[in-house]
């Protein structure tokens, strides 16, 4: 119930900051851009657009917001209330995951390039391993600066290199590589779904111990030591 | 309420907070006196959980701090001597906001703006308030899920005498209510006024403990200023009031009936502090 009330608060945080409008306005010019996309590229280019944007936002806003919540200091007054720590992480996942997943929804469903259900699938499972990624980094750091610098090479791992899978062959075992499943899923399904989602779920359950654990110091280091 | 039993804890190799142990019973004001740096914030660290490496024994309420769940949370408010706010939020949100982090009933937010002269600028965003307006909504934000125990933290620092005043009035209503009240301060004219018992906190160690008045009364510090005119011009002396009997000018003045004024004249408990501790406060 409290975490159903922390994520519709995030929501509203994240609409309020202009998020919404800010997706609005990028979803009307990638459902633009695609018209002008050759037929023959289309899927490639769909999936290239949602893996990195609607679904890796997690990994870029993640620094914006609780940089926000440490410089108002309202970190301090979460750590000292009934909030668990998996209930604050998993109401910035699903607030992020929902307007990630709403944009990326709404551009497969214009483009209709794939099966939805395994792009709606790809997505979620990206966006869900992203934030976490975006929670380890955003705790971490001080100013949005140090989160930019981090960040980079997350994306190049986990954005540039599952799309260059898309044009070389890198082997079986790529799809190890959660980003690599994510883009195989999102592109509308193909051979091994079950195992793209399975490696999916194996890097989001590591991905939420090691974000769990950065959260929970995070909040004792509130009180002035880290242990 | 809080039990604290031989604490130590410390963030280097050297101790920071040393073997500190005092009791405090519910409904009770008591205050953490100390300059900068003298562990005070250490010790609200450490019984509102965020701080959970020490030694020795911190009981709040009936939990071992060390040993606390997020339940434990349910029946503590904190005000941070800063505001921890949403600043694109209105009054009204931020209140409802942490309100509904609680499980237990909220108080009305409407009376609490009342409470703090904030009904006016309920629906006005936080980033708009001044810095008093934000001290005076932080500190019934603390108040929303009506706990058991507050900790302030330089809870009139940065208000006007006015604003002082009226959230000196609601910390001594919510005691009436039977909240026990943990004040962290410098101000020791708040200290002195609101508190039930203080402890002087100077480097990690409690130098004292005991009522504002008692510690003021042990020193023997009370004087007796007098004036009086001699050769044309009007004087002042002074003496303690235990000496007053042996005062031969006093006594030869109160005879003669040339006194002008007298009057007792108590130390502050900034005195006694600094005669107690050998450190100023500010």
């Amino acid at each position: 119930m409290r975490a159903l009330k922390l994520i519709t608060s995030d929501i509203r945080f994240q609409y309020k900051y202009g998020f919404y409008l800010l997706y609005a306005v990028f979803t009307v010019f990638y459902i633009f851009l695609l018209r002008l996309i050759p037929e023959e590229w289309k899927k490639t280019v769909v999936a290239v657009l949602i893996y990195s944007d609607p679904a890796a936002m997690g990994l870029f806003f993640m620094g914006a917001i609780i940089l926000l919540e440490k410089s108002q200091r309202v970190l301090d007054s979460i750590a000292v209330s009934p909030v668990k720590v998996g209930e604050y992480i998993a109401a910035k996942v699903a607030s992020l995951g929902f307007i990630g997943v709403l944009v990326g929804v709404i551009i497969a469903m214009t483009a209709k390039t794939g099966n939805l259900l395994l792009t709606l699938c790809g997505v979620i499972l990206a966006s869900v391993l992203f934030s976490l990624l975006g929670i380890i980094i955003a705790v971490k750091i001080k100013s949005l600066n140090q989160f930019v610098i981090a960040t980079v090479p997350f994306l190049l791992i986990l954005t540039a290199f599952p799309v260059l899978t898309l044009f070389y062959d890198f082997g079986e075992y790529v799809v190890l590589h959660p980003g690599v499943s994510a883009i195989r899923l999102i592109i509308g399904g193909e051979d091994n779904n079950a195992v793209h989602i399975l490696v999916l779920l194996f890097w989001i359950i590591l991905a939420w111990m090691i974000c769990h654990s950065a959260v929970k110091k995070a909040f004792l280091a509130l009180g002035g030591v880290k242990l | 309420m809080i039990k604290v039993d031989n604490i130590s804890f410390s963030y280097t190799s050297k101790p920071f907070i040393e073997n500190m142990s005092f009791s405090v019973a519910k409904g009770e004001i008591f205050g953490f006196l100390g300059p900068s740096g003298a562990g005070k914030s250490t010790l609200q660290k450490i019984l509102t959980g965020l701080i959970l490496n020490y030694t020795g024994s911190a009981t709040v309420g009936d939990t071992e701090v060390k040993h606390r769940r997020n339940s434990f949370y349910e029946n503590i408010g904190v005000d941070f001597e800063f505001p921890s706010l949403y600043e694109k939020l209105s009054a009204r949100q931020n209140l409802e906001f942490f309100g509904s982090l609680y499980t237990k009933a909220i108080r009305k937010t409407d009376t609490l703006l009342e409470a703090v002269g904030l009904h006016n600028d309920g629906n006005k965003k936080v980033g708009e308030f001044s810095k008093g307006m934000k001290s005076r909504l932080n500190f019934i934000k603390a108040l929303i899920h009506n706990p058991d125990i507050l900790f302030l933290d330089e809870p009139t620092s940065g208000l006007d005498p006015a604003n002082a005043r009226t959230m000196k009035n609601i910390i001594l209503e919510e005691k009436r209510r039977g909240t026990t009240v943990i004040l962290t301060t410098h101000n020791m004219q708040d200290a002195t006024e609101l508190c039930d018992r203080v402890a002087f906190i100077v480097d990690g160690k409690i130098k004292a403990l005991d009522s504002p008045h008692r510690l003021i009364m042990s020193k023997g510090a009370v004087k007796l200023v007098y004036s009086y005119i001699e050769n044309g011009s009007e004087r002042t002396s002074e003496c303690f009031l235990k000496e007053t009997a042996q005062d031969k000018k006093l006594g030869e003045l109160i005879k003669t009936g040339k006194i002008l004024t007298i009057h007792s004249c108590e130390p502050t408990l900034s005195d006694i502090f600094m005669q107690v501790t050998g450190r100023e406060l500010e």
